[in-house]
C-alpha cells in the first residue's frame, strides 16, 4: 500500500469507527443504576439454600437424613435431628450451613428426598466476620414465623 | 521460525517483571522478560499463582461432586468444561442422554463459546488501547449471561450439566431469547468490523505481530483458534465429533499467516459459526423427551479402567483423563487444558519482538490463567 493511500484509507477507517460511536449515542442506555433501580432476578436464580415452608404442615419436612450433608462437595452442611419417640420419624433440630464456602452447585437441593430444600432469592448479604455466614436455617425459620 | 538475534552483551540485559498483577496479563500471570533495549531476548512465563489443586480435589470427591469444580477452571467458558466432564463420565459409565438434553447442552455450550469470544474481543481491544469496543462487547455478552442465567441460575460458574442431561429444562422464552440474541449479534458484527477490524491502528498493532508458524504450533501443542489461525483446520468438533456436532453444518475458519490479526479474525468468524450451530439446534430440538436421565445413581461408580475424552473448549482442545479403581471416587483425574500449551509458545514467539508487541501477542493468544494453574 502506498504511503498516501494508507493515510487516506486509515483516516477514513477512523471516521467510520467514530460514526459507529456517534450512532450509539442515540441508542437507549443499557446499564442500570443499581441501588436505586434493580433488575428482576432470573426464575432459576440460585441463592443460598433455605428450608421450604409447606402449606399443609406449616413447617419444613426435613427428616435429618443427612443426604445433603453427604452430597455437599465442600462440607458446608451439618444437620442434627432427634427421634422424639422410638416409632416416630426423625425430625431435624438444627440445620447449619456455612454459606461462605458454598459453591452453589445445587447437589443438596437435588438429593433432598422430601424436597424441603430450595434456593433463596437473597443476593444482598453482608457480615462483619466469617461466622456471620454460618446460619442455622431451622432457627432462622422459627424466628421468621414467630 | 524464531528470528535469529545476536546474543546481547550481558550487562545490557534488563529484566522486566510483567505481572503477576499487570492489568494486561489477564489474571495472575507473571512473565519475566529479558530486554535488550526495547527488544525481548528471553521470555519466561511463571505459573502457579492461582493453583487450587483441582486435579487433587477430583480424587477425593465423587464424580458428581467434582462437577462444580469444572466450571471454575476456565471461568469464561465454564459451561463447556461442565459439558466436557459430563460427556467424559457418560462415556466412562455408559450413560444414555435424552436427545432433548443433548440439544440443550449444545445450544448452551455454543452460547458460552460466543460469550467467551466476546469477552476476549473486548479485553483484547482494550489491551491495545481501544476502550469503546469493550463496552459494546460486554453489552452483547450481558445478553448471553441473561439467557444462561434464566436456565442455569448463575452467570459465570454454571454447573448446569449433569450425568445424563442437564439439571433444568429450558422453556419457550429461552428459545425466543436465543433467537433474538442471534439476530442481534449478527447485526452487531458490522459495527465491530467498522470499529475495530478496519481500524488502521488496530491493523498496525496486529498484522505480522506474533506470528506462530504451523510447525511451531505443532511442536508446542497449540490448539483452538490459535492453531486455526496458522492455517491448520483442526477442531475437535469436526475431527472427533462428540455429542451432536457431526449433524450440524458449520465450517472451521482458518487464517493464513498465524499472526495476531488472523487470530482475531478466526475468533470473530467462530462466533458466526457458533450462531449457525445454535440456529440449527433450535430448529431441530425435539419438544419432549425429558432433559435428564433419572436412572443415574447418586453414587456413580464407573467400572475399573480409564477414559480419555477430548472436546473443544473456547480456547482449544481440552481433555479429561479419568482413572477408576471401581470406587465412587476417581483414582486419578487429569485435565489437559489448552491455555497451558498456548501460553508456552510465547517463549518462542516473543523472542526478538518489542515490549509493546508483547502485550498484543499475549492478549491475542487468549490465555485464562486459572485454567493453567487449576
Amino acid at each position: 500500500m502506498g504511503y498516501w493511500k494508507e493515510i487516506v484509507e486509515g483516516g477514513w477507517s477512523l471516521v467510520e469507527g467514530m460514526r459507529v460511536t456517534v450512532r450509539r449515542l442515540w441508542r437507549p442506555v443499557v446499564t442500570v443504576q443499581y441501588p436505586r433501580k434493580q433488575l428482576n432476578l432470573s426464575p432459576a436464580y440460585r441463592g443460598h439454600i433455605e428450608l421450604r415452608l409447606f402449606a399443609d404442615t406449616g413447617t419444613h419436612k426435613c427428616i435429618a437424613c443427612g443426604a445433603c450433608q453427604r452430597a455437599c462437595p465442600s462440607h458446608v452442611i451439618r444437620v442434627q435431628g432427634i427421634k422424639p419417640h422410638m416409632k416416630s420419624p426423625k425430625k431435624a433440630t438444627h440445620y447449619f450451613i456455612d454459606f461462605s464456602r458454598c459453591s452453589l452447585c445445587g447437589l443438596c437441593v437435588e438429593t433432598c428426598p422430601t424436597q424441603t430444600l430450595q434456593y433463596s432469592r437473597e443476593y444482598e448479604l453482608e457480615g462483619d466476620s466469617r461466622w456471620s455466614s454460618v446460619v442455622d436455617l431451622i432457627a432462622r425459620q422459627e424466628q421468621s414465623r414467630s | 521460525m524464531p528470528k535469529p538475534i545476536a546474543p546481547p552483551a550481558v550487562d545490557r540485559v534488563y529484566t522486566l517483571n510483567l505481572g503477576p498483577q499487570h492489568p494486561s496479563t489477564h489474571g495472575v500471570l507473571r512473565v519475566l522478560l529479558d530486554l535488550d533495549g526495547e527488544f525481548i531476548v528471553k521470555a519466561d512465563p511463571v505459573l502457579g499463582y492461582g493453583h487450587r489443586g483441582h486435579e487433587k480435589m477430583g480424587e477425593n470427591r465423587t464424580y458428581k461432586q467434582f462437577m462444580p469444580n469444572t466450571s471454575r477452571m476456565d471461568y469464561l467458558s465454564g459451561l463447556l468444561f461442565n459439558h466436557g466432564f459430563a460427556l467424559a463420565v457418560e462415556k466412562f459409565a455408559g450413560i444414555d442422554v435424552p436427545l432433548r438434553a443433548k440439544y440443550i447442552r449444545t445450544i448452551c455450550a455454543e452460547l458460552n463459546r460466543i460469550s467467551s469470544h466476546l469477552l476476549w474481543f473486548g479485553t483484547y481491544v482494550m489491551d491495545l488501547g481501544g476502550f469503546t469496543p469493550f463496552l459494546y462487547a460486554f453489552d452483547d455478552r450481558e445478553n448471553i449471561l441473561d439467557i444462561l442465567d434464566r436456565v442455569t441460575g448463575s452467570r459465570l460458574t454454571y454447573s448446569y450439566c449433569r450425568f445424563g442431561g442437564v439439571c433444568q429444562d429450558v422453556d419457550e422464552t429461552f428459545l425466543e431469547m436465543t433467537k433474538t440474541f442471534i439476530d442481534r449479534l449478527r447485526s452487531r458484527f458490522s459495527d465491530y468490523h467498522n470499529l475495530v477490524t478496519k481500524n488502521i491502528i488496530f491493523i498496525h498493532r496486529t498484522r505480522n505481530v506474533g506470528v506462530i508458524h504451523p510447525e511451531q504450533a505443532r511442536q508446542f501443542g497449540v490448539t483452538g483458534p490459535n492453531l486455526r489461525a496458522c492455517g491448520i483446520p483442526f477442531d475437535v468438533r469436526k475431527m472427533e465429533p462428540y455429542e451432536l456436532y457431526d449433524q450440524f453444518d458449520f465450517e472451521i475458519p482458518t487464517g493464513t499467516n498465524g499472526d495476531a490479526l488472523d487470530r482475531y479474525n478466526v475468533r470473530l468468524e467462530e462466533m458466526e459459526q457458533s450462531c449457525r450451530i445454535i440456529e440449527q439446534a433450535l430448529a431441530r430440538m425435539p419438544k419432549g423427551g425429558g432433559y435428564l436421565n433419572r436412572s443415574v445413581s447418586s453414587r456413580l461408580t464407573p467400572p475399573k479402567g480409564e477414559v480419555y475424552f477430548a472436546f473443544e473448549s473456547a480456547r482449544g482442545l481440552t481433555a479429561y483423563y479419568l482413572v477408576s479403581d471401581g470406587s465412587p471416587h476417581p483414582y486419578r483425574c487429569h485435565i489437559r487444558v489448552p491455555s497451558f500449551s498456548n501460553l508456552h509458545v510465547l517463549v518462542d514467539v516473543l523472542r526478538g519482538t518489542m515490549v509493546a508487541d508483547a502485550i498484543s501477542i499475549l492478549g491475542s493468544i487468549d490465555v485464562v490463567i486459572p485454567e493453567i494453574d487449576r
